[in-house]
């Protein structure tokens, strides 16, 4: 049984917005390459870097105005209920190719994938992208590709996954060397390992050991969900909305000292 | 025989079809029919198996090990463990680029037409060779050049080395901070080489303009800087006239108008002498009677900084006990004139941060490659050189080389003369490059020479990560071969390859207290200052660059994963974005995603989209660079424009680099 709920926070304070992650992810996970790469309609891409701005706050003026980047990904959502997860994306697929596994990972099987993109509309993070063409790989760019991860094929959809073939690598392996305890085996995704200033960190929500402890990070002033403002609500009216509505309940935690960053990623003012 | 009965007839022809259906059906052919037909829709390629092995190596970009995750032979990963810059997640695929040099190329079209033939590396060889030979034979050693990358360490030693054995002075680095700074280095400390910030020990950061985090220096450094400034609570103040990342992320942002950085640096320096009673470091400052016109409230009309924060910083710098001022406008690309350095420099100089922990060193070349045998021709060849300042001095004043070396440089590209060398190099009658992919400036050579990318070259630790690919050959081991090849110059290269010489070829940090003032040069950049920002009433905008992380001056636009990641705010809809103040806008006549061409004294650019954002001052245009290659694989080719096309070109007088920092412009 696994006991283990996998989650990230990102600090923004750190961020510098290099882009490390995003390479990082594109080259672990075979992103398709195409010749007009910058054309933004045909781009595709699990992990976005957004650079955002607090130009939009009346009353800011030059001098006043700051600039941040925001890594967004597939935010792993579990529903209000993380025992028994409910992703929006994983309710509407009608072929079980989305699907959540008990460590509260959000898969994604692309070749069971038939393309109605229902999924995608769901999606409250716009964190789906659907491959409208053929992934070319040009030339020896094929000799990059990583086998443990299976090439999209034209017409499906695909998502991030918190790279959860590298838990299986690195399952595999604590098995080979005589582990018989699940929860024991942890690994870092592709982005996590790549950010040169340690902004993203990742592990188990459930342990208290854990850079990523939900309880603290629920906690910390600094913390905010992307899209999320019940969490800005106080207990009873976050309980009452609850039974009303199945939320995301995203397991991605961004931390910023910047009130006008939280307030863009949650949605909320004054968060 | 029977008459076949046409009901008879009907009935073998039913039992035929219906025989064939059910033969056809239970033969599994409709099954692979489907199973094909599901192939061919979903097309997928599946990357070929093998085992999982880990091999360590480093990357040159920013000296990090690294470990290459290899399937079979194929690499398929970068680990950088939380350290390295995003240049080492480009490795695999600069590695595996379609559109690498594989053979070396001759050109077998016009000069400049862009079309190669691949010859053998003997025949290439030989024809270089016989190109230096025949000019040192007719006493015209002096007229080979060469223009090095920027950071090429040991390639770049060699071209060096190389020249100096034939007898050529002519070689020039693509300018960065180093190159730039080392000018200042030479002129105010005496000193061969670069100025080295210790951030690592620093407790206050003055930075005048440097993106320290957008690509400045070595980024795999600053982000192991950045953590440490943030856990021991170190105070970074950016002085910049665009609200970049940089300036988000430091303790205060100190807003200042287009191009008046060395303004303030003197401004602070005014007061440093006059309130805090610093001036007993830099006498020579305090005597200039110049320095008068830098009191606060000059300052404050010139720079827009107010008099009162230009008291405050000046009160922190000399408070704080292990302060810096950090000069080099800039990420990737620093557009720094020296006596901008120079006046930065007077900060740290006047509160005794020179050659102290915290402070500003000196990176010191260490070349222990040994004295280059220099026989009559080069000798001769050496006293007919007359050397250009630097880059884009000869691209501009210098005589034309009858032979040229492009080594991992792209000036045609990166240089403000960029245009102008083009056409000079049409008539350069030989020009080779050493590269690993085509570039805007090897569309006019006439030998491009495959070089080995980082995974695949050898490291002083150890050897390669990947087996070198195609019949590429490390940079060093090209100019080794070509020098090898040449009588009288031979005798300087006793290597037999570039791995025995990794370990000799690298710079030292040392402590440099002496600092001589040269108030000359300050005084000639000061006018020159003066007259570049003054400009004509036309021409009402000024323009300033910025550089997007990971594209920085452009040469890994070529790789798709690095075009993915650029942004909707910077590039969009096969469109370069220019950004304003929407105040700016109002007053000319834009909007956000309205069509607009820059157009300065240089010339126009092609059409730019709008993006309306209050980061930019008002009456200042910033546009990105690194975009509008003639020539860079098709992934990089014909996207944006090279804003540096019409940006200034005021050659330095002292590193011979023009300073495109501030560009008088207006829209069209």
């Amino acid at each position: 049984m696994m006991n283990v709920r996998w989650g990230m926070s990102i600090d923004l304070d750190k961020c510098t917005g290099c882009g490390a992650c995003q390479i990082s992810c594109m080259q672990e996970n075979n992103m398709p390459i195409f010749d007009e790469d910058s054309d933004i309609p045909k781009r595709v891409t699990f992990l976005d870097l957004m650079k955002v701005t607090n130009d939009f706050e009346g009353g800011k003026k030059y001098g006043e105005v700051q600039t941040a980047f925001i890594p967004k990904m597939c935010m792993q959502c579990s529903g209000n209920d993380p025992k028994n997860p409910h992703p929006p994306c994983v309710t509407v697929c009608p072929v079980v190719a989305t699907d959540v596994g008990d460590d509260g990972i959000v898969s994604q099987i692309w070749s069971r994938c038939i393309g109605c993109r229902y999924c995608q509309a769901a999606c409250p993070y716009e964190a789906r992208v659907f491959n409208w063409w053929k992934p070319r790989y040009e030339g020896d760019f094929k000799q990059g590709l990583n086998s443990d991860v299976s090439v999209a094929s034209r017409g499906t959809v695909v998502k991030c996954t918190f790279c959860s073939h590298i838990w299986k690598r690195e399952r595999d392996r604590a098995i080979a060397g005589g582990e018989t305890d699940i929860n024991k085996v942890t690994y870092t995704p592709a982005c996590v390992s790549a950010c040169p200033t340690g902004a993203i960190v990742f592990g188990d929500l459930n342990n208290p050991n854990s850079p990523v402890y939900e309880t603290r990070l629920k906690n910390d002033p600094r913390a905010v969900r992307m899209v999320h403002s019940i969490d800005q609500q106080p207990e009873n009216e976050r309980a009452r909305r609850m039974r009303i509505k199945d939320y995301p309940n995203p397991k991605v935690y961004y931390l910023s000292s910047q009130k006008w960053l939280r307030d863009i990623i949650s949605g909320f003012q004054n968060s | 025989m029977n008459k076949l009965e046409r009901k008879d007839f009907l009935k073998l022809a039913g039992g035929a079809v219906a025989g064939g259906l059910v033969g056809t059906t239970l033969s599994g052919a409709p099954f692979n029919a489907l199973q094909w037909l599901v192939e061919w829709t979903q097309d997928q390629y599946r990357p070929t198996g093998g085992s999982e092995t880990f091999r360590q190596g480093v990357c040159s970009a920013c000296g990090t090990d690294i470990s290459v995750r290899l399937i079979g032979d194929r690499a398929v990963k970068v680990e950088t463990a939380n350290a390295g810059c995003p240049v080492c997640q480009t490795l695999i695929q600069i590695l595996y680029h379609p559109e690498r040099v594989r053979k070396p190329l001759k050109r077998v079209g016009g000069k400049g037409s862009g079309r190669f033939a691949p010859v053998e590396w003997s025949e290439a060889i030989k024809d270089i060779s016989d190109k230096i030979k025949e000019l040192r034979a007719q006493n015209k050693a002096h007229t080979v050049a060469a223009f090095n990358g920027a950071h090429n360490m040991l390639a770049g030693a060699l071209v060096e080395r190389l020249l100096a054995a034939i007898g050529s002075g002519h070689v020039y680095n693509e300018p960065c901070f180093c190159s730039l700074s080392a000018k200042a280095a030479k002129l105010t400390q005496n000193s061969e080489g670069a100025l080295d910030y210790d951030f690592e020990n620093s407790d206050y950061v003055l930075s005048f303009g440097a993106r320290l985090f957008e690509g400045w220096g070595n980024q795999a450094r600053m982000h192991r800087v950045l953590n440490r400034w943030k856990a021991d609570g170190v105070k970074l103040v950016q002085i910049d006239t665009l609200g970049t990342r940089t300036a988000s992320m430091a303790t205060k942002w100190v807003p200042v108008k287009p191009g008046t950085e060395a303004y303030l640096a003197l401004g602070i320096a005014y007061k440093l002498i006059m309130s805090y009673g610093k001036g007993g470091n830099l006498p020579e400052l305090g005597r200039w009677p110049g320095i008068n016109d830098f009191n606060p409230e000059k300052v404050a009309e010139l720079t827009g900084v107010p008099a009162v924060t230009i008291d405050e910083i000046a009160r922190e710098f000399a408070g704080a006990r292990r302060a810096v001022a950090v000069a080099g406008r800039g990420g990737e690309m620093v557009s720094s004139s020296v006596g901008e350095i120079i006046a930065v420099q007077c900060l740290n100089k006047l509160t005794g941060r020179m050659g102290v922990p915290g402070g500003v060193f000196v990176k010191i070349k260490n070349d222990r490659l040994g004295a280059v045998r220099q026989d009559a021709a080069a000798q001769a060849g050496m006293a007919a050189t007359r050397k250009a300042k630097g880059l884009d001095d000869f691209i501009k004043n210098g005589e034309k080389p009858e032979l040229l070396f492009v080594n991992d440089a792209n000036p045609v590209h990166t240089s403000v003369f960029g245009k102008d060398l083009a056409g000079k190099m049409k008539d350069i009658p030989m020009v080779v490059a050493i590269m690993t992919m085509k570039n805007d400036t090897a569309r006019y050579a006439d030998y491009i020479l495959p070089s080995l990318t980082i995974l695949e070259s050898k490291t002083a630790r150890g050897d390669a990560a990947v087996a070198p690919r195609y019949s590429a050959k490390h940079g060093a081991d090209i100019i080794l071969e070509i020098a090898k090849s040449v009588e009288g110059v031979a005798a300087s290269f006793p290597w037999s390859g570039y791995a025995d010489m990794a370990a000799l070829v690298g710079v030292e940090r040392r402590p440099q207290g002496n600092f001589n003032l040269n108030i000359e040069v300050l005084r000639t950049y000061l006018d020159m200052l003066k007259k570049n920002l003054e400009g004509a009433a036309e021409m009402p905008l000024a323009l300033i660059p910025y550089e997007i992380p990971l594209v920085g001056n452009g040469a890994s636009l070529s790789l798709p994963y690095v075009l993915k990641g650029v942004g909707r705010e910077d590039f969009a809809f096969e469109r370069l974005i220019v950004k304003m103040n929407p105040e700016t806008a109002n007053a000319m006549g834009a909007c956000e995603n309205s069509s607009v061409k820059l157009k300065s004294s240089r010339g126009k650019t092609a059409s730019l989209k709008v993006h309306l954002t209050k980061t930019v001052a008002p009456g200042v245009v910033a546009v990105p660079m690194g975009f509008g290659h003639c020539e860079s694989t098709r992934y990089a080719e014909e996207k944006g424009v090279n804003p540096l096309e019409i940006m200034t070109a005021n050659i330095d007088p002292e590193s011979g680099t023009a300073d495109w920092w501030f560009t008088r412009v207006k829209l069209s």
